[in-house]
């Protein structure tokens, strides 16, 4: 072997060890009985804190949406998730929880925005706007203080909502959300589980089909 | 070289080169006309595709382009950035235009074409273009726009190569100095683009774990 060809390889090589050794090292901490990756058990995707979408005491079923306010796929789910609670919401329970991608520069800052509203029992009207607006703030330089105008427009007590923004209490829980759908093998933004099984997403009937067994079930 | 070559070279004797050089210089002389060739038409075809793909975005706003897979892997969100025209038009038309002197120049090479001198120092100036312009659009790719375009990055891919090669192959061409600097790189020369690639994969890597992450 030519000395070109051995350094190369040995270049590679190096590079995929590495690459493997930051896998290895950084892998999420799965509860064994998490592991297979295919879903979360209810409780695992449904805390008792988490934001909902509506109020369905006597929900038979549950759906919860892992999703990133800047994510444009996202952007384009919200109408039909809107449509959605419409439709099943007197039956199924819509669970929304965090998920920003660290690609997303303003995601971060969103999600934590929603966290706020919710904590004023406002989480619905600061999820509408914020997909609303998606393209008017996903670059922006300065997401916060145009998420606070939002916060105002809806009427939101600003002290509190500012006290919420920075208490590391709510970047925390955007983190657990995250983490319960890594643990739930969520791979991307938007992902839908109907009671604890993952739906595949290619059209707004696969979430309805799921819907549908999971009422009558 | 086998006699074939030999034979080659006397068929172009009229094409002005000087006497005793190789119909193809530089490290590869096998490898370069079929590098010039297919990865050029690589490129020409993702270069024609993102075109086909914009214009039919262009008539349909809901489109979603084939190479749209996911928020990472998305070419729709990529081409409808305003880096996606940095010259004020679709940024593939400059793909069609010079990824299709690259594989004429390969083809001609395997046809046995000897090029002089000015040749393959345009081909070499278009390609260091070519590859300032295609990091400019890595750049941007990963930490501006946020998502890759699979098309995109088969230009990126190319690219590199073939810049790399021709420069290599004009060096030899000129003779002198600079042929000595292209056999001292000679016996290494897959080494520079193989750490070109892995920085820009590494880079990829790290800008999009999370995704990469959870695909496994």
């Amino acid at each position: 072997m030519t000395r070109n060809v051995t350094i190369s390889l040995a270049a590679v090589g190096a590079f995929a060890l590495i690459v493997a050794a930051i896998l290895f090292a950084t892998r999420p901490d799965t509860p064994s009985g998490a592991a297979a990756g295919a879903g979360g058990t209810t409780d695992t995707l449904v805390t008792a804190d988490a934001a909902r979408l509506n109020d369905a005491p006597n929900a038979s079923a549950t759906l919860v949406e892992f999703a990133d306010f800047q994510c444009p796929a996202c952007g384009r789910v919200h109408p039909i998730m809107n449509q959605l609670v419409q439709q099943y919401g007197d039956r199924v329970q819509f669970v929304f929880r965090n998920f920003p991608l660290p690609m997303h520069r303003n995601a971060e800052a969103a999600a934590i925005a929603g966290e706020a509203a919710r904590a004023q029992g406002k989480f619905v009207p600061m999820y509408d706007r914020l997909f609303e607006t998606q393209a008017d703030w996903s670059e922006s330089a300065d997401a916060a203080t145009v998420f606070r105008g939002y916060a105002q427009e809806l009427g939101l007590d600003l002290a509190a909502y500012d006290a919420a923004v920075a208490d590391p209490a709510t970047a925390a829980k955007i983190e657990a959300d995250t983490a319960a759908g890594q643990a739930a093998g969520v791979s991307g933004t938007p992902t839908i589980f109907v009671d604890g099984e993952k739906v595949e997403l290619r059209s707004v009937q696969d979430i309805t089909d799921a819907l549908d067994a999971a009422v009558t079930r | 070289m086998s006699t074939p070559a030999a034979a080659r070279t006397e068929e172009f004797a009229r094409v002005p080169a000087a006497g005793g050089e190789p119909a193809v210089p530089g490290p590869l002389p096998r490898f370069l006309p079929w590098l010039l060739a297919v990865g050029g038409a690589l490129g020409l075809i993702a270069a024609f595709t993102l075109t086909v793909e914009r214009i039919e975005l262009l008539l349909d706003p809901g489109y979603t382009p084939s190479c749209s897979i996911n928020p990472v892997l998305s070419c729709g969100s990529v081409m409808q950035t305003p880096q996606a025209a940095f010259f004020g038009f679709p940024n593939p038309l400059l793909g069609i235009g010079a990824f299709a002197v690259v594989v004429t120049t390969g083809a001609a090479l395997l046809a046995g074409a000897r090029f002089p001198r000015w040749w393959w120092a345009g081909l070499t100036a278009g390609a260091a273009l070519g590859v300032v312009f295609v990091h400019y659009l890595i750049v941007q790719s990963l930490y501006s726009i946020g998502a890759l375009c699979p098309y995109c990055m088969v230009v990126w891919a190319v690219t590199i190569p073939i810049f790399w090669y021709t420069l290599l192959a004009t060096l030899d061409r000129f003779g002198g100095g600079a042929r000595a600097v292209a056999a001292r790189v000679s016996g290494y020369h897959a080494v520079p683009v193989v750490l070109w690639f892995l920085l820009v994969a590494g880079l990829a890597l790290q800008r999009f774990w999370t995704y990469w992450s959870s695909l496994l």
